[in-house]
């Protein structure tokens, strides 16, 4: 075994007695990797043929959507596919072959000289151990390391994450430690033994876009202090962009594009890649359609003799689908699966159907919230007791309870026919605030005025009015449809209850269920039988079938692939011109909610904090608040800014400060007391752009970063 | 298996052999023979006959009480979990006093108030299974609740009756029914228990628990008394569990948390 | 984590409430009257009357629950009616024959039930794994009286090795023979017991196994063993503890039953006694004895589970 020469040195920084890699030399070389497995459904083939190079020093990003393999590749590379696995081809790390390994050798690997970080930091620490521990053990088994220069390494290692106060997370236990927290627990873990290569599978995928960019950011910042080599595995081409060197472009198992980022995600070759980027909205792109790819993923039971992505292909010829696709180079270390990926053209596009004028505010809007607050009251463990007497005999003890304004005082009107957008992190109280107005979240305080008539807190019998009207689409398909029931008959007994739309005979359902894009005979399926995307068609099928003037969409587009995403955006938009419906529309995602909406609101902590037209959302006079999420969110285009000294928030969860502005606490642009004892004045700049803050107007339209902004600003307005 | 059993006690009154109550004198201790398959009684009773009938008990009982456990938890446990507040409170705490009886004594403390009967027998094991059905069908129903299918009933204006029964009770019904059926071999084996200490079934009644209560005397001359209804005891509730485990494997694996 | 505690006491406290009021309420409603079956069949009505003034059966229910209560708070739960002596050391007499019973018959439940629930675990789907299934089947499918029963017919009657009932006196017999007349009633009881252990521990040890943590420790380079001893177990032992709680339950049942089987003095078989004869005193004491012990055992389970699950001993930071 090797082992560590300057173990007992104090130096975080420590050399380990090892071959020593060269920047730029190949560190990882994936040959014809090829993976099935075995399922109850037949022989699945998960990989076919995939081989990559990753070199020292630099970062490779493996992009797919879900069912594309790309987690598989990380679990191969590990040795931590199950007993159902059969694996073909090479991966060799500095010469050895990982994929022939026997275990025993295989175990002295992982964790020495790979690490990984998997997708869900809130269950990837063992709950019963202290954090500290879990990190400190690899030193400890693969070094020998005595647990106290392990534990002082570890508290080095978590002080490097960007931890404030690295010791007492170290003898914390996990649950005590917020998502991101965590995450860099996980990552400082993975990094402890100085491994030459590090996997991240989805490591930010379950955290808000502000943690993402700080992780991003360490990341980054740790490969190159440690001449580090990454296998970054996402499904997100924005955090690609912010990350990647290369990138690796898998679709149903097979690599169809590799190359450089700027050339991959700037000069997009293989239809697939150019489809995606097609169908991903943009932050502060002009309004565009966006573009979804048809159909759905292949049968992987079967691979097709053809090109793989035949069947979806725009550009398809008989050709494609009678000879197989090889990789070949477009020029040198960008190759591409297609053989005709030059002649092509760009991704076609998807015309509007007519245009629409923009709804203006007007004295009979469809939905008004005056001072909306809506409280929760949670039972705090070790907040105290009082004593109560109880049934007048025994003093019981009750636990104080915390009070929570989930929607802490909001004002909104929206106008018929208008797709408001509410955007905000979790915590921000957005999905409270979509169930309070529907009248679904029990009693509240402030009022609720629905087509001019006053719906507060009436009760579930005087609302009939209001339950046919309003509808909700969900956010995740898996959960929103009873699976015990026939979508057909989940639509009719919608259509039957209220009685607008139809009688709910079975010709009324399926005119509906085909209005939401499905073919004939989906009438008699279950939940189970269907895609995300089409479960997500039915939950708004289901919302149309009691014929409503207003639909609250809670995220209804965050569990689904980007590019089933956009056939949903885009079919939201159709029933939105078509049937004259107004939206709500709520999303943690700043693109979408600015591509789809016509006005957004920003949420933090219960409070809007900004509010106006799309695009002067998006661009200055910002809210600080709108301002670092802008910054955080990633971008796919190459050429999107990236600023040096971003504006960061201070720590990752939400805190709240009652009296004053709600951002206080975390505002990098905090000018002083003020901003936590008062609260903010409403700034109103042109077009109805309102922002909360104590800066001065004047010094919101000076946003240091974007010069330029006084032009925008001009333009967007009207 | 299951099936056999279940058709051989149904059947019983038709194919048994002998008469299960009927004393004679001249064949009693009798050992296993070609006449009487597993011997004969310290009053000349056919061994078989009586098994074959107490499997009608057996069985009987036991899907009887944990009828009678579903029929009172099941609702109490919905409303608990769609509810909540006050009634789950309420229904809940319920729940913790039976629950602080041991289960036998539950069973003891209801037969022993008055003079044993079968169908006392039955009520009393059903209600010692009521507080683990209350509790399981209430965890289901809050997952259930969560959905936002349920959610989505509500935005449309459903009743509760209708959430209720239409919504949540299909949903919840398959982790009911799977652990119901190993409710069933609990409830025989408890309804033995009771017999065999002499508050269920009483004499001249075939119940498996009683026959080996009155046949641990003769343990000595005439052991096949005792071992023949505890080996049908034993064969009947492997039957059952193996049913409930593929129950258990057809409807949600993940169920394995809730026993 | 004091007021956790400080909750759970008190919720015990009243669950005791009840159940005693419950077991009062009914015992109250027993058939036959207590003074008429105390007089004996004879007696004219002066002396039951009599009878019924001294032991206050005029008196509203209320206030006789009252005084029952307050006096069995004091260790005082009456006169038994058939034996004519007080209830209390009788109770304390046998509840001690029967604590040692139920004692080792724990201890054996939670080495083997734990020890085979893991094992098998470990050795999922191997050949060791379907064996001790099996074997669990036979455990939890079969009653403990007919084990008991088959116990009696092989070691004491065919072999003779031990004695089939009764308990042995410390002083009289010696360690050896007082021990030998424990061993088949704590076997029979262990039995039954383990094999329920056995399988919910395999099953939460598994779920731990192929949890997202483990796959992470895996990914680590950890070994195995360690993984299994210093990941797993530890958080599968969680809610063991719960389930032995419950067991502790089945263990107290499945006394009254090992104890009619082997005839052991303890007080499972006095409590059937005063059911046969209904002796109400006695009934009530032997109830509210075993409840009181479940309890506590359920209060210890809720204690030891507290301290050893981080997210109740410490909260949020």
């Amino acid at each position: 075994m090797r082992t560590l020469r300057d173990f007992t040195s104090d130096s975080a920084h420590w050399v380990k007695e090892q071959t020593k890699v060269d920047k730029g030399a190949t560190l990882l070389s994936v040959e014809e990797m090829s993976l099935a497995y075995d399922s109850d459904a037949g022989r699945i083939s998960a990989l076919s043929s995939v081989s990559f190079d990753l070199k020292a020093g630099r970062t490779m990003a493996l992009v797919g959507e879900s069912g594309s393999g790309k987690s598989s590749v990380a679990k191969a590379l590990m040795g931590l596919l199950g007993s159902n696995a059969s694996l073909k081809g090479r991966a060799k790390l500095l010469g050895t072959d990982l994929l022939s390994l026997p275990e025993e050798q295989h175990v002295q690997f992982r964790g020495r000289d790979i690490g990984i970080v998997f997708q869900d930091p809130f269950t990837s620490l063992n709950p019963g151990m202290r954090v500290g521990q879990q990190i400190a053990e690899p030193l400890i088994w693969h070094y020998g390391a005595d647990p106290e220069e392990a534990m002082r390494r570890t508290v080095a290692a978590l002080a490097a994450m960007g931890m404030p106060d690295p010791e007492q997370v170290a003898t914390a236990y996990p649950h005590q430690l917020s998502g991101g927290m965590q995450q860099r627990a996980l990552i400082a873990g993975a990094l402890i033994c100085d491994p030459k290569l590090l996997i991240l599978d989805e490591p930010t995928t379950a955290l808000d876009v502000t943690v993402e960019a700080r992780i991003l950011e360490l990341l980054e910042q740790t490969r190159n202090d440690r001449n580090l080599s990454m296998l970054f595995i996402t499904h997100n081409l924005g955090v690609v962009n912010r990350i990647a060197d290369d990138v690796c472009v898998l679709y149903a198992g097979e690599v169809i594009e590799i190359g450089p980022k700027d050339k991959v995600l700037g000069n997009p070759s293989h239809p697939y890649t150019r489809g995606l980027l097609a169908s991903l909205p943009l932050l502060r792109g002009e309004r565009r359609r966006i573009a979804p790819i048809p159909g759905g993923f292949p049968d992987l039971r079967t691979r097709p003799s053809g090109c793989i992505f035949a069947d979806r292909c725009p550009f398809a010829e008989a050709d494609c689908t009678s000879t197989r696709q090889s990789l070949r180079a477009l020029r040198p270390g960008h190759e591409v699966r297609c053989w005709k990926s030059e002649s092509t053209g760009a991704w076609p596009e998807v015309k509007r159907k007519g245009t629409r004028a923009r709804p203006v505010a007007s004295d009979t809007p469809i939905l008004e919230a005056r001072g909306l607050r809506k409280v929760y009251h949670r039972r705090v463990p070790g907040g105290g007791v009082t004593w109560e007497w109880k049934a007048g005999i025994l003093p019981l003890p009750t636990l104080q309870t915390e009070a929570l304004a989930a929607v802490d005082g909001i004002d909104l009107r929206l106008e018929r026919g208008e797709i408001l957008g509410i955007v905000g992190e979790s915590g921000s109280g957005k999905s409270s605030f979509g169930r309070t107005i529907l009248q679904l979240n029990g009693a509240y305080s402030g009022q609720v005025l629905f087509n001019n008539g006053d719906v507060t807190n009436l009760t579930e019998a005087e609302l009939t009015d209001l339950r046919s009207k309003t509808q909700m689409v969900f956010q995740n398909p898996d959960s929103s449809l009873n699976p015990r029931r026939r979508v057909g008959e989940a639509i009719a007994r919608a259509m039957r209850l209220h009685d607008k739309v139809g009688g709910g005979t079975r010709e009324d359902v399926e005119r509906l269920i085909e209005r939401v894009g499905l073919p004939q005979g989906y009438y008699d399926r279950y939940p189970s039988q269907l895609s995300g995307g089409e479960k997500q068609r039915i939950g708004i099928a289901r919302a149309l079938a009691t014929g409503p003037e207003f639909i609250v969409c809670d995220e209804p587009v965050s569990g689904l692939d980007v590019s089933v995403q956009a056939t949903i955006l885009n079919l939201l938009e159709e029933l939105r011109d078509e049937l004259g419906l107004s939206y709500v529309f709520i999303s943690h995602d700043l693109a979408v909610v600015g591509h789809l909406s016509d006005r957004v609101a920003v949420m933090y902590a219960g409070r809007i904090v900004e509010i106006g037209q799309a695009s002067q959302v998006q661009a200055p006079p910002f809210h600080p608040y709108t301002e670092v999420l802008l910054e955080s969110a990633p971008d796919p285009r190459p050429s999107a800014v990236r600023r040096e000294n971003k504006l960061q928030m201070r720590g990752d969860t939400v805190s709240r400060s009652p009296a004053g502005c709600a951002f206080a606490a975390r505002c990098p642009r905090k000018i002083g007391t003020i901003c936590e004892e008062t609260a903010p004045p409403l700034r109103t700049f042109d077009g109805g752009h309102t922002i909360a803050c104590h800066i001065s107007p004047d010094d919101l339209v000076r946003s240091p970063q974007y010069p330029e902004s006084e032009k925008d600003r001009t333009s967007d307005s009207q | 298996m299951l099936g056999v059993l279940i058709a051989l006690s149904l059947l019983a009154p038709f194919i048994i052999p002998y008469d299960p109550v009927a004393l004679d004198i001249t064949s009693r201790l009798q050992p296993p023979s070609t006449a009487h398959w597993l011997g004969t009684d310290e009053y000349g009773r056919d061994v078989l006959s009586r098994i074959l009938m107490g499997g009608k008990l057996s069985l009987g009982l036991g899907f009887a009480a944990t009828a009678v456990s579903l029929l009172l938890g099941v609702p109490l446990g919905l409303w608990a979990g769609y509810r909540g507040g006050r009634y789950e409170e309420l229904i809940l705490r319920g729940c913790d006093v039976l629950m602080s009886f041991p289960p036998i004594m539950l069973g003891l403390l209801i037969l022993a108030v008055t003079p044993p009967a079968m169908w006392k027998l039955i009520i009393a094991v059903g209600i010692v299974y009521v507080p683990a059905t209350v509790r399981l069908t209430r965890a289901v129903t809050l997952e259930i609740v969560s959905e936002e299918f349920i959610l989505a009933a509500r935005v449309r204006g459903e009743r509760n009756s209708y959430i209720l029964l239409k919504e949540i009770l299909p949903n919840a019904m398959a982790p009911i029914v799977v652990e119901a059926s190993l409710r069933v071999t609990f409830a025989i084996l408890l309804g033995a228990a009771l017999s065999f200490i002499g508050l269920g079934a009483q004499p001249p009644s075939s119940d498996w628990g009683l026959m080996i209560s009155e046949a641990r005397p003769l343990l000595d001359s005439a052991p096949w008394i005792a071992l023949a209804p505890g080996f049908a005891m034993g064969l009947t509730v492997i039957a059952v569990n193996l049913l409930g485990d593929g129950l258990r494997a057809t409807f949600d694996p993940k169920l394995r948390r809730h026993n | 984590m004091s007021i956790y505690i400080l909750r759970r006491l008190m919720g015990i406290t009243g669950v005791l409430v009840v159940i005693s009021m419950l077991v009062f309420a009914i015992t109250q409603i027993m058939p036959g009257d207590v003074a008429n079956v105390l007089a004996g069949q004879f007696a004219d009505d002066a002396t039951i009357a009599a009878i019924e003034e001294r032991l206050g059966l005029k008196d509203p229910f209320y206030v006789q629950y009252f005084n029952w209560a307050v006096s069995a708070l004091q260790g005082d739960f009456g006169e038994s009616m058939v034996m004519e002596q007080p209830v209390s050391p009788m109770i304390a007499e046998a509840f001690g024959r029967s604590l040692v019973l139920a004692f080792f018959a724990f201890i054996l439940v939670v080495i083997f039930g734990i020890g085979i629930g893991v094992w098998s675990a470990v050795r999922r789907d191997k050949p060791t794994d379907h064996a001790l299934s099996m074997f669990s089947y036979l455990g939890i499918s079969v009653p403990e009286f007919f084990w008991g029963i088959v116990c009696v017919l092989l070691f004491a009657r065919l072999l003779g090795w031990l004695p089939s009932g009764g308990a042995g006196n410390l002083s009289e017999d010696g360690l050896l023979g007082w021990s030998a007349h424990l061993v088949l009633p704590v076997l029979t009881l262990t039995f039954t017991l383990v094999a329920h252990v056995s399988r919910l521990t395999r099953s939460s040890m598994i779920e731990a196994l192929d949890s997202q943590y483990v796959l992470n420790a895996r990914a680590k380079g950890l070994p195995e063993r360690h993984i299994v001893r210093g990941h797993a177990l530890r958080n599968a032992l969680l809610p063991s503890i719960t389930v032995l709680a419950i067991d502790v339950g089945w263990l107290l049942g499945n006394i009254v039953v090992v104890e009619a089987v082997f005839s052991y003095p303890g007080l499972g078989r006095l409590l059937l006694f005063a059911i046969e004869r209904h002796d109400l005193p006695l009934i009530q004491a032997g109830i509210l004895v075993i409840a009181l012990v479940y309890c506590l055992a359920n209060l210890a389970a809720d204690l030891l589970y507290a301290f050893l699950n981080p997210k109740i001993r410490y909260g949020q930071l």
